[in-house]
């Protein structure tokens, strides 16, 4: 401080000098509390796979979109393989199927997630076992699960159709109609979402304070107006969370189609979606091009749609 | 409205017993204190008044209507939660107007903003309506605590703890602010706290708890002057009172120790307790003498017992002086700015008005 007021060139060369001397006593990996060049060593392998497995093949979608169907030689295609894509009515049929999907099944699997979660949060007994139960189907094969909902959702002799029989509806053929596909689908996406779901909401619900709601039963405030009043305003980031993953993985809804029509994606093609149209376009038609330009195509949808949603979930929690 | 506890027990299903069997009266307006260590049972007495918990047996009336099976928006009670619990996405106008605006009898929202605005005016927070909890300083979301507790207009203000997040000089501020606005509304207060000095300064009556057993229940000034028991000796002043274990010589007529004796004859007679005999004819009385009691001998008068100072320890406006008698770590008191430095020997004269006996049991005898 008082070099600094005496003599400005003085405390110049001062602090140059202290500089050098620092710099000659540390080498390339001494200790340095805010700089470790050693954390690229651990991340190496890592980075590795992720720029061969995810990065590399993320720009060749965007290369191989504006080329043509040819892996041995690709030439330039403009826009030729968007056009194809944009005007061809298969491809009408996945975008609407999946956001039909997208658009009914994230809010229904959430509310339905959202009653089982407070249920298993309230004061009941083996709560503890329900929960492990319903977190089952998650380390479960999608795969797996789809055999089983083949047998449950059977015209023949399926679970559901005996059940619907006993209240006087159906029998409904849901694996061989073309117009129940889009259907059997919804319910086993639905099915399939809430096992996640319902463990993040619980986390959720054991993080607010509970004092909050004795406070609010001190003073008479019924069951509905502490879920309106204090559980859903507490779990907006947490609701917010788990309404962006579901809505981009409906997008990318594949594994369920898959397993529910045996490797088709219905009768007739009638429950194919986004990624099952890429995949076909890809592996079965050789048509690389257009397979990648449908890929680039879903990836901008899932973007406007998540900055959207995102925004709008926003101006919901003010 | 007076509250009157009686027989209270509370066994936890783990088999805790947190209360056994505690009575006691509390007139209509005064402002009381739960004190205690942890576990002696004064948070489960304050949640079993406010209904957040069930007592195992005994009664609570409140003006003499029992009150323990009702529901607790039922007992017209307001609480302050030791973390306040304010409600982090409300404004602290919402806030306090949560009670009015939940449950059967909810008023209608100009209603409920116009009690809402009289009592956050009360309690000084009106410019802050609009902000949230989480922008607020400790002491002012104490205040937020404190109006949403009041804006029902409950008969009785339970307070868990309520300073224990403030820092030091504002719990002094926010503990006078508490007693000064119960004190105008006139509301009967239970005020559950571990911290002596808080109690001794802000209540009317304190409830000195161990062990599930209300030890004494007394005002602030008897229940230093005049403890019932050793516990209470103990639990209260600061620095800690100093204990002593003495023999009874019989020959001397004397209670003896290593560094000093006590003569019985220089022991004030109306002072002496029952039970002082037969402990006498045990042998063995626990003496317990305040650090003030310790008086440093003028020049000209003989010392009871003469020893070296260890340590001075400089509080503000007293010095405590450490010392070490005869194997038993004692302290004194001393004004400021005395002298007197480590390694003085020092003579000192026993205020033998003022001290305190105790048996083994911890039953005072004198």
């Amino acid at each position: 401080m008082s070099a600094a007021t005496t003599s400005p060139a003085k405390t110049a060369k001062v602090s140059t000098a202290t500089k050098v001397s620092t710099a000659t006593r540390r080498g390339p990996f001494s200790y340095s509390a805010e700089r470790q060049p050693r954390a690229w060593l651990f991340l190496a392998p890592a980075l590795f796979f992720i720029a061969l497995f995810n990065v590399w093949p993320l720009i060749r979608i965007f290369v191989m979109a504006f080329q043509t169907n040819s892996l041995r030689r690709p030439k330039f295609a403009g826009a030729d393989n968007f056009a194809f894509v944009v005007a061809d009515p298969e491809f009408h049929t996945a975008i609407a199927n999946t956001a039909v999907f997208a658009v009914v099944v994230v809010p229904m699997g959430m509310v339905i997630s959202m009653a089982i979660a407070l249920t298993l949060n309230g004061r009941m007994k083996g709560g503890r076992f329900f929960e492990a139960l319903f977190f089952i189907p998650y380390l479960t094969s999608v795969i797996a699960i789809g055999i089983v909902f083949r047998y449950l959702l059977n015209g023949d002799y399926g679970v559901l159709n005996f059940l619907l029989g006993k209240v006087g509806i159906g029998p409904f053929d849901f694996l061989n109609d073309p117009r129940l596909n889009m259907a059997a689908l919804l319910i086993f996406g639905v099915w399939s979402c809430l096992a996640f779901n319902i463990i993040i909401m619980l986390s959720g619900l054991r993080s607010i304070n509970r004092n909050y709601y004795k406070v609010a039963d001190m003073y008479g405030a019924t069951g509905w107006q502490q879920l309106r009043r204090i559980t859903l305003p507490q779990m907006i980031p947490m609701l917010t969370f788990l309404a962006i993953v579901n809505f981009i993985n409906s997008f990318k809804v594949y594994t369920e189609v898959y397993a529910l029509f045996n490797g088709k994606a219905g009768i007739g093609n009638s429950a194919t979606t986004a990624v099952f149209y890429i995949f076909n376009k890809f592996y079965v038609d050789h048509k690389y091009g257009q397979g990648m330009a449908a890929g680039v195509l879903l990836f901008l949808l899932i973007l406007a749609f998540t900055l959207l949603e995102n925004a709008l979930l926003k101006k919901l929690s003010k | 409205m007076a509250i009157t506890i009686s027989n209270l027990s509370k066994t936890y299903s783990n088999g805790y017993q947190a209360l056994k069997n505690i009575s006691f009266d509390i007139a209509d307006g005064d402002l009381v204190c739960l004190l205690g260590p942890s576990g002696c049972g004064k948070s489960t007495t304050l949640n079993i008044i406010a209904g957040l918990l069930d007592p195992t047996s005994g009664d609570i009336g409140i003006d003499g209507h029992s009150i323990i099976h009702e529901h607790p928006k039922d007992r017209n009670i307001g609480m302050v939660f030791q973390d306040y619990a304010l409600y982090p996405h409300m404004t602290v106008l919402e806030n306090v107007e949560f009670p009015l605006r939940v449950g059967d009898h909810r008023k209608p929202k100009a209603e409920a903003e116009r009690i809402a605005h009289r009592y956050m005016a009360m309690t000084g927070i009106e410019e802050m309506a609009d902000k949230k909890p989480g922008a607020m300083s400790g002491g002012q979301q104490q205040r937020v605590a404190i109006a949403r507790a009041l804006v029902g207009d409950p008969k009785v203000l339970l307070l868990d703890e309520p300073l224990s997040n403030l820092d030091a000089r504002l719990r002094l501020r926010i503990r006078e602010e508490i007693r000064r606005l119960v004190k105008s509304t006139g509301i009967t207060t239970v005020f559950v706290t571990h911290d002596q000095e808080e109690a001794l300064s802000i209540s009317d009556r304190i409830a000195l708890m161990n062990q599930g057993v209300i030890q004494q229940y007394d005002v602030p000034q008897q229940l230093y002057l005049n403890p019932a028991n050793l516990f209470v000796a103990k639990f209260l002043g600061s620095p800690i009172i100093n204990l002593f274990d003495l023999a009874y010589d019989q020959s001397r007529k004397a209670l003896t120790g290593p560094t000093f004796d006590i003569p019985l004859d220089r022991l004030d007679r109306g002072r002496m307790r029952d039970g002082l005999a037969r402990a006498l004819a045990s042998g063995k009385v626990i003496a317990g003498i305040r650090p003030e009691h310790f008086l440093v001998a003028d020049a000209g008068r003989t010392p009871d017992f003469t020893v070296t100072i260890d340590s001075v320890e400089m509080i503000g406006r007293y010095s405590v002086l450490h010392f070490d008698a005869d194997g038993v770590h004692a302290a004194s008191t001393v004004d400021a700015r005395s002298p007197i430095r480590d390694g003085d020997r020092v003579g000192y004269v026993i205020d033998y008005g003022d001290i305190f006996l105790f048996d083994e049991q911890g039953t005072r005898l004198y």
